[in-house]
């Protein structure tokens, strides 16, 4: 069985913006997972499906037999790592704090209230941060460090959580070449090697076709690519990006909002 | 969409605004019977009633002392109280942490009422109730006070940038955890500043609750003025004076470390 599924998933803004229609996905644990599409192809918004920091307004999202519901969403969350464009570390606690917020779903809040940590959660955050290189900068404050560190700290937030499913929602666009290379090697690495299930958005086909097992493509909120990065031919890029460019880019300003 | 004409240059409706304020304020002059003219004689009366306060006696300065102090404890205790409830009752009153928009509109509600409370109406009830002495004029001041902070933290607590909560989610986080983890640590600088800015000012203010019997040097001043002691009163408003100015650099040399 597939490790995470969509069925009929919708989602629908509330102010009737259609950004997902009738999507159909199985994702087989374990591999790395690229979408592409042009902005506002809704690429994040099925990434925070999964999730429910967006929930689907109608279908069925599955995540390792669990279906989610508003009930359960602080559940699957615990377990799965989300990695963002602006990294959205809390600027003023050091990197291993950073970490350590992975770990808050165990916690009461009243514990959390003095930001008490069991040493356990501590020997975690460092196994994570050596995962990530950055044992050196543990005791940084987290805005001290350069963009691809401040990913890499995201990232150790993510493993901190022990996840076997990671939501990467264009983790390099705020990046340079390098720190991108560096972040997509580290998510690439850590799927091969711990079996983590990698989802990530992407802007760069090349990128894509480099680190991916599969690729999906959404454009307008509809599948309209599914397969290896082999069959992802000049021609089929064209189809997702080239000739339905204007369609989407006529309203920009509403695409903008969701990107 | 593109053409090819200016567009007409829209209105400015400045000059016709402006010339309705001040006719509205010409009106509200002629309206009041103010006399500019009475001012002018005033001038001379004030300096004579002025010249009375001349010569400060300090022969009770260890008593007036005394006072000051039991009135910044007024005021340090009136701040905390105030920072405790604010600090409970903002994260209600902050859009992107409030359970239900319902509970948004009572919190925000509560705390301009607390705020329309002026604190010498409720230094009065207090002192009616519990007696005279320092205690209500610390309560007067901890509800008033309370509503100022409580709005400034929810305000502060909107600021922070909502990836910094959707982070907090995504771990699984619950509510207490996004305001420790996310809220507090983004928002700490301007709140010191709040917090310094309303204890600043609650010095000032418990120097005046003694008016109604609330405790501090405020009834002194009063009895001294009463009972037309110039002298006595010119010592207590220097000291009031030289505490106003301690406090002031002080808070703002606080801020400046923080910074």
């Amino acid at each position: 069985m597939a490790y995470i599924s969509l069925t009929a998933v919708h989602k629908t803004y509330p102010n009737g913006y259609c950004a997902l229609k009738n999507i159909n996905l199985d994702i087989q644990a374990g591999q790395f997972i690229a979408v592409l599409g042009p902005s506002g192809a809704g690429k994040s918004t099925l990434l925070r499906a999964m999730n429910a920091l967006d929930p689907a307004t109608q279908g069925e999202i599955t995540i390792d037999g669990v279906t989610l519901n508003k009930k359960n969403y602080r559940k699957i969350r615990a377990h799965v790592g989300m990695v963002f464009q602006q990294f959205n570390l809390v600027d003023r606690l050091n990197v291993m704090t950073n970490v350590l917020v992975g770990r808050l779903a165990e916690h009461s809040w009243l514990s959390s209230l003095f930001y008490l940590f069991p040493k356990t959660d501590y020997q975690i955050a460092e196994a994570a941060l050596r995962e990530v290189d950055l044992l050196d900068k543990a005791w940084s404050r987290a805005d001290k460090l350069s963009g691809g560190q401040q990913q890499r700290v995201g990232i150790a937030r993510a493993l901190a959580q022990q996840p076997k499913l990671i939501l990467a929602d264009e983790p390099i666009a705020s990046l340079d070449p390098k720190s991108s290379e560096e972040v997509l090697k580290l998510l690439r690495k850590i799927c091969s090697e711990k079996g983590i299930t990698v989802i990530v958005n992407l802007h760069q086909v090349e990128y894509a076709k480099q680190f991916a097992d599969r690729i999906i493509a959404l454009n307008a909120g509809s599948l309209v690519f599914d397969g290896s990065p082999e069959q992802l031919t000049k021609a089929k890029q064209a189809e997702i990006y080239g000739t339905t460019y204007e369609e989407t880019s006529h309203d920009a300003e509403l695409v903008l909002a969701y990107t | 969409m593109s053409i090819k004409t200016l567009p007409s240059r829209p209105h400015n409706l400045f000059p016709l605004w402006l010339s309705l304020a001040l006719a509205l304020l010409w009106l509200i002059i002629w309206d009041l019977d103010v006399a500019f003219q009475d001012l002018v004689y005033g001038i001379a009366d004030m300096g004579e009633y002025l010249s009375r306060y001349g010569a400060p006696n300090l022969s009770n300065m260890s008593s007036y002392l005394h006072l000051m102090i039991q009135t910044l404890v007024t005021a340090f205790w009136g701040t905390t109280l105030a920072f405790i409830m604010a600090a409970t009752i903002a994260p209600y009153a902050a859009r992107q942490l409030t359970p239900n928009p319902f509970i948004y509109r009572i919190a925000r509600e509560l705390l301009n009422f607390m705020r329309a409370m002026p604190d010498l109406l409720l230094a009065l009830i207090f002192v009616s109730s519990m007696g005279l002495g320092p205690l209500p004029g610390v309560l007067a001041l901890a509800v008033h006070t309370a509503g100022f902070l409580g709005k400034f933290f929810a305000e502060n607590m909107e600021r922070v940038p909502a990836g910094k909560y959707e982070a907090l989610s995504a771990v699984g986080a619950g509510f207490t955890q996004k305001i420790v983890f996310a809220a507090w640590p983004s928002m700490l600088r301007e709140s010191v500043g709040n917090v310094l800015y309303i204890f600043d000012r609650n010095v000032r203010m418990a120097a005046v609750l003694g008016l109604v019997g609330a405790g501090g040097i405020g009834l002194e001043l009063h009895d001294a003025l009463r009972l037309f002691k110039y002298n006595q009163a010119s010592a207590l408003i220097i000291i009031i004076l030289l505490t106003i100015i301690v406090i002031d650099n002080l808070s703002s040399w606080i801020r400046k470390v923080l910074n």
